[in-house]
């Protein structure tokens, strides 16, 4: 991006344009604070899921806070089988991705049939249905960000994490995969790794954003 | 003020906080006015609101244009049976970034605008059904509506009239299909986010079978300041068939892509050239696109003499569709955007109908064909057809959505394509 | 469809045609009335319409855009072109898109032949294809059971997951991914194995994307002959149609009637079939003294016999519950006529029965021969053990006269029937039960003859000759017929429908009342059903 507007890339690759903004402001942070694991309020209980770093593909479902959460969620539909998306998300937000065994037990859970909840969790693409790496990183190519260059970011991050498109990198850190339209399109080119948006991506910024990730704890 | 950047020449109905975190607490949305549009409703028959709306001539902002206020009308006028208010927070053709907005910077402003539809349809529960990927604004939301529940502004007593509403945020897992309001509600009752056929009409029989109105954020969201300001208030702005005002999410090769939010009938050039801060790179412009990816793409002569608003842009022939401007200047490959565009659409086609789940993959084989080099003239005949031979046939009309683009670009660019064939044969020759 | 009165009808105009037809009826269903049948491959008539292969497009005159003719209802006055120029080609472009990723390999594939695709693509379809783009690739995964799947054939209509869902019950199958990218495959590995009626999916499935396995490769479909039939493996009587060639049944198929088995049948029945294809036959009627036999022909045979028949002491008789009526009716009948006894029959039963969840009226009954009722209609008694076997000390040591038709035998010594003064033997297979026969008559099975059995509601149902008997066997009817006649000097029955109507218990009912969907025999005359097991 060029020309009279002042851009600048506050370095999380935002851009706040005209506006003052701290990264946590624009992100909404400072006002969402800390979601519990157990889900908070149960009206929002299935806004979930993060997309945590750490995939633990053996860890217990349904335990602890998740328990809460999924009590809570199943509070507000009038029946189980409509508590299948939120389920198989928390499913995935432990397990890092929705395989064959947890679908079995999401099945069971919800008295659903196993091939039904096969069906439904191949129709939608974020249900991983392998493992992904610590970090997901789909960069949106659709036309938007495509006449922003959305190719040639696609093709940074794969050359920093050498590999491929679908695959994961050989650290395990990075899987990248081509997204469509993240309705990000006014910030091109738009990027979600994990559960947050990276906007206004550039080739250049790549190797940044992913020191950073690489480097961060969490 | 639009976000990230701000023109004098918007009329913020809406927009009016985006850039403001402030307005995301329930203190500074109270403090902005919101829940003043509600108060009123609850003071008004269901039936009144209903009116209002009508009068007002507001149209769904989700791509169809539907007149709100009659949608809202077919729902059953008593309370024998729960109602549902689906809020369409699935926003995810290609161009289209408003709701998203409208979410993350002032989620009291779609509460309420949600508490107020669901009284006036006599439902109980409102699910806002929002994109999964939207991970940091579905938590805005979220924790807008724990706050407004914790102060008895959403739940057994809505602001204290007695009435019940639930709100639920609800997220998808990625499918645009979703969006689809019939999609939608499948997807809501967890099963495949696979369009019904309809009738039954949602009204009749939508989510759980129940009597259900679908609307889009943006829709919703203008429905307090019509309730609060009046009917005529909104008709100041806009024409008598297109009357109010509408978000549009400008991206593409401007300056200052962003949303913004005009009076329909905004001339589509004056937004360009000046509200977005003219061409990137001083550019000359090549191609529009006024209303995400399923609408005929403008040349650069159409998009001048374009008026904003539903029958403007029909008459240019286009759609106005979700007014998602997408701006293309002379750089661009329209050939590759077209395949992008199609290749979307083979991604997000459900499978269902026949002509849709073949023909999107096929026609997008057939672009990335010509876009390679190994296309024939004969080529974009089949193309042509092929897209009619998709039009008209299917549930939904994901599967009508490819001929705009693809016919459009066909007819108005046909040199780019003829070029990359001539480009072939030569190389193929060689 | 809408509950309707079955007063209320319409009457509409279909391709120049007025019909009329009761309220609810869709315009698919009231076009075939009129004789159009108008292409489909997601509408079944058993299951649920889901109005998505898009094929079904027809016009109705005012209409802003075609409708689909299988979920749309027939209205008063409406004006329905299935043949006129937008439909068909508009059809004709949906069919396009159906060819795209076929992988168009008729050829080698069983369905080539009776195959919707290849019907309507030939109907309706282009002349020629333009489809220049590499096609999809799926393969072939082995569902377990009877079925095998071509996922490159595969339409997308859905009707084998509706199947499973609404009918058997027991969801296995799914579409798994979406767009084109969509499959039908179940649960990963695990497959139909274990549920009763998968055999359906196949049958059901327009294209060669669900094949048997029991039939892949063996015939083509434009070489089998279909016969109209009843299902031997239960007491539920299925109407079927068998389907041979070489003289030899290759498949069952069901049949539909509404009031029995609906468009279905059970994995049981359907797969067991080949008993009736045994080569070891007795072709020739053998006449013997108890230790050495004879072959002869079968004037000479039953003159014999008759000399033989009075006066030889007490009857009693075994037959097998998988006779016809016809026989059942003529061995009571000799029996009687040789001054009564005891007649009884042994047959296989289950522990439990298979219901078809979705269509309640079906159930693989536990009795596991078709004609258990018409024996104890005609006051048969049911001896032995649920295997079918045992039960025959008395009869095996019988010193009068014994008659055995049908049962084979299989489980009794070659002594059997050792002290009596006359042993008669009808069946089908040789044995070594019957080496001690006087006589052994060869009969034809149920394929080879015509019949009718009484199912487990006393419901007749008749079924045809599909296959040539072999050698001299005759249906066991005419032979014991021919001998009672001669006996009583009257005219005996040559044509099923005389002998059945001979028999008291069916009195009433006619071949032309049981026609091909049969007909149950009068309230007054059914039994209660009967309680487990038999006498030991
Ligand atoms: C393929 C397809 C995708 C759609 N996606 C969306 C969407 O993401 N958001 C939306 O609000 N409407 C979408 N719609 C439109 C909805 O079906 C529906 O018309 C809309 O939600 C109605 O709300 P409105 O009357 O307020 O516009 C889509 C329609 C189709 C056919
Ligand atoms: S038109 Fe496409 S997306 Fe719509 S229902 Fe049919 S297959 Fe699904
Ligand atoms: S396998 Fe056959 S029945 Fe099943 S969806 Fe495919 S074509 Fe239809
Ligand atoms: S239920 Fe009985 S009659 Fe029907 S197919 Fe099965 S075995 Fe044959």
């Amino acid at each position: 991006m060029s020309g009279s507007v002042p851009y600048r890339n506050p370095g999380w690759a935002g851009n706040t344009g005209e506006f003052q903004l701290s990264e946590a402001q624009v992100r909404g942070d400072d006002f969402v604070g800390t979601r519990p694991l157990a889900g908070g309020h149960a009206s929002g209980s299935a806004s979930y899921p993060y997309m945590l770093e750490e995939k633990r593909p053996d860890a217990p479902l349904f335990e602890g806070p998740y328990q809460d959460r999924l009590d809570k969620i199943l509070t507000r539909y009038p029946d189980k089988r409509a508590a299948l998306l939120p389920v198989l998300n928390l499913a995935q937000e432990v397990r890092g991705h929705v395989s064959p065994e947890t679908m079995d037990r999401v099945a069971e859970l919800l008295e659903l049939p196993r091939a039904y909840v096969r069906g439904v969790t191949t129709f939608y693409t974020m249900y991983n249905k392998r493992p992904v790496g610590r970090f997901l990183i789909q960069v949106c190519t659709n036309i938007s960000c495509n006449l922003c260059g959305a190719d040639d970011v696609m093709e940074a991050f794969l050359r920093y994490a050498n590999t491929e498109p679908g695959e994961t990198s050989a650290e395990g850190d990075f899987t990248v995969v081509e997204a469509e339209c993240l309705a990000g399109c006014g910030f091109p080119t738009c990027v979600q790794i994990n559960s947050r948006y990276y906007e206004n991506v550039q080739p250049l910024d790549v190797p940044k954003i992913c020191e950073r990730l690489r480097a961060r704890g969490r | 003020m639009a976000y990230p950047y701000a023109s004098d020449r918007e009329v913020r109905v809406i927009s009016e906080y985006f850039g403001d975190p402030e307005a995301r607490t329930l203190d500074g949305a109270k403090r902005r006015g919101r829940y003043k549009g509600l108060e009123k409703a609850l003071s008004m028959s269901p039936d009144d609101v209903v009116e209002v709306v009508k009068a007002s001539g507001l149209r769904g902002r989700g791509g169809a244009g539907f007149p709100t206020g009659l949608k809202w009308s077919f729902m059953p006028k008593n309370y024998d049976r729960p109602h549902y208010l689906c809020c369409n927070a699935d926003e995810s053709e290609p161009g289209t970034f408003k709701d998203r907005e409208l979410m993350r910077w002032d989620p009291h402003q779609l509460i309420e605008a949600c508490l107020l539809a669901s009284y006036a349809i006599r439902a109980r529960h409102a699910y806002i059904y929002c994109r999964g990927e939207f991970f940091e604004t579905n938590q805005v939301l979220a924790k807008a509506v724990e706050e407004a529940y914790a102060d008895g502004i959403i739940g057994a007593d809505v602001m204290g009239s007695g009435h019940e509403i639930d709100v639920t945020v609800h997220v998808g897992a990625g499918a645009y299909i979703c969006g689809e309001e019939t999609g939608l509600m499948n997807s809501l009752e967890g099963r495949r986010g696979e369009p019904r056929t309809k009738p039954p009409f949602p009204a009749a029989a939508g989510v759980f079978g129940m009597p259900t109105t679908v609307n889009n954020v943006e829709t919703l969201c203008a429905a307090p300041h019509i309730v609060a300001h009046g009917a005529e208030w909104y008709r100041q702005w806009g024409s008598e068939k297109s009357p109010g005002t509408k978000l549009f999410c400008v991206s593409g090769h401007v300056n200052k892509p962003g949303n913004y939010e005009l009076a329909l009938g905004f001339p589509l050039i004056e937004l360009i050239e000046d509200v977005c801060g003219g061409m990137r790179d001083g550019n000359a412009l090549k191609a529009v696109i006024p209303g995400g990816s399923s609408v005929a793409i403008m040349d650069a002569d159409e998009a001048r003499r374009c008026a904003l608003d539903y029958e403007g842009v029909a008459a240019c022939g286009s759609m106005l569709g979700c007014a998602s401007v997408i701006v293309m200047d002379e750089t661009t490959d329209i050939v590759k955007q077209v395949r992008r565009m199609a290749a979307f659409y083979a991604h997000e086609s459900c499978g269902q109908c026949t002509p849709c789940r073949e023909g999107t993959s096929w026609v997008t084989k057939i672009l990335r064909r010509i876009e390679e080099g190994r296309g024939t003239e004969e080529d974009l005949d089949t193309l042509i057809e092929l897209t009619t031979q998709m039009v008209g046939t299917t549930i939904c009309v994901l599967s009508d959505s490819v001929a705009p683009p693809v016919q459009s670009s066909i007819s108005k660019f046909r040199d780019e394509y003829l070029a990359l064939i001539r480009r072939g044969e030569r190389v193929g020759a060689a | 469809m809408a509950e309707s009165s079955p007063a209320e009808t319409v009457t509409l105009t279909i391709d120049g045609r007025q019909v009329t037809v009761p309220r609810g009826t869709t315009l698919l269903q009231a076009a075939e009335r009129v004789g159009t049948r108008v292409p489909h491959y997601c509408y079944h008539p058993g299951l649920s319409a889901p109005a998505m292969c898009r094929l079904c497009l027809v016009e109705i005159e005012k209409a802003p855009k075609l409708v689909p003719s299988c979920i749309t209802q027939a209205a008063d006055g409406q004006v329905v072109h299935t043949q006129s120029e937008e439909p068909l080609a508009m059809r004709r472009g949906v069919l396009e898109f159906y060819l795209q990723n076929h992988p168009l390999d008729c050829p080698i594939c069983d369905q080539s032949g009776e195959c919707k695709l290849q019907d309507y693509a030939h109907a309706e379809g282009r002349v020629h294809g333009r489809g220049r783009e590499p096609k999809r690739v799926f393969g072939r995964d082995d569902f377990g059971g009877d079925v095998v799947f071509y996922g490159d054939r595969c339409v997308m209509c859905t009707r084998c997951v509706r199947f499973m869902n609404e009918i058997e019950q027991d969801p296995r199958l799914t579409v798994v991914e979406r767009g084109d990218r969509s499959i039908i495959d179940t649960f990963f590995e695990e497959g139909l194995e274990g549920t009763h009626y998968h055999g359906n999916i196949v049958d059901i499935c327009p294209v060669g994307a669900l094949l048997s396995k029991d039939f892949l490769f063996k015939q083509r479909a434009w070489d089998l002959d279909h016969t109209p039939s009843v299902c031997p493996g239960c007491s539920q009587g299925c109407n079927i149609e068998l389907h041979t060639r070489d003289n030899l049944v290759q498949r069952l198929r069901p049949r539909v009637n509404l009031d029995v088995n609906g468009h279905w049948m059970c994995d049981h029945g359907r797969l067991d079939y080949e008993w009736i294809n045994r080569g070891d036959r007795v072709e020739v009627p053998l006449v013997g003294d108890g230790r050495e036999a004879r072959a002869t022909g079968w004037r000479a045979a039953l003159t014999s016999l008759l000399e033989r028949l009075d006066g030889a002491g007490p009857v009693r008789a075994v037959v097998s519950p998988r006779l016809a009526n016809e026989d059942l009716g003529a061995v009571r009948a000799l029996v009687d006529a040789l001054g009564g006894g005891e007649i009884v029959y042994r047959s296989r039963r289950a522990p439990a029965e298979v219901p078809l969840k979705g269509f309640p009226k079906l159930a693989r009954r536990r009795d596991l021969e078709p004609n258990v009722n018409a024996a104890r209609l005609l006051g048969m008694e049911r001896v032995g053990g649920d295997d079918g076997t045992g039960g025959l000390a008395p009869f095996a040591a019988h010193g009068g006269v014994l008659i055995v038709a049908g049962d084979e035998l299989a489980d009794q010594p070659p002594d059997f029937g050792e002290r009596a003064r006359l042993y008669v033997y009808l069946g089908q297979h040789p044995t070594a039960a019957a080496s001690r026969a006087h006589f052994v008559l060869p009969i034809t099975n149920f394929a080879e003859q015509e019949g009718s059995f009484t199912n487990h509601e006393h419901r007749v149902q008749r079924f045809w000759p599909a296959l040539e008997p072999p050698g001299a066997a005759r249906p066991g009817w005419l032979v014991l017929g021919a001998l009672l006649a001669e006996r009583a000097g009257e005219a005996a029955p040559t044509r099923a429908e005389v002998a059945f109507e001979r028999i008291g218990a069916f009195e009433g009912l006619t071949y032309e009342r049981v026609g091909t969907g049969g007909a149950p025999i009068g309230e007054d005359r059914a039994l209660p059903a009967e309680a487990a097991g038999g006498r030991a």
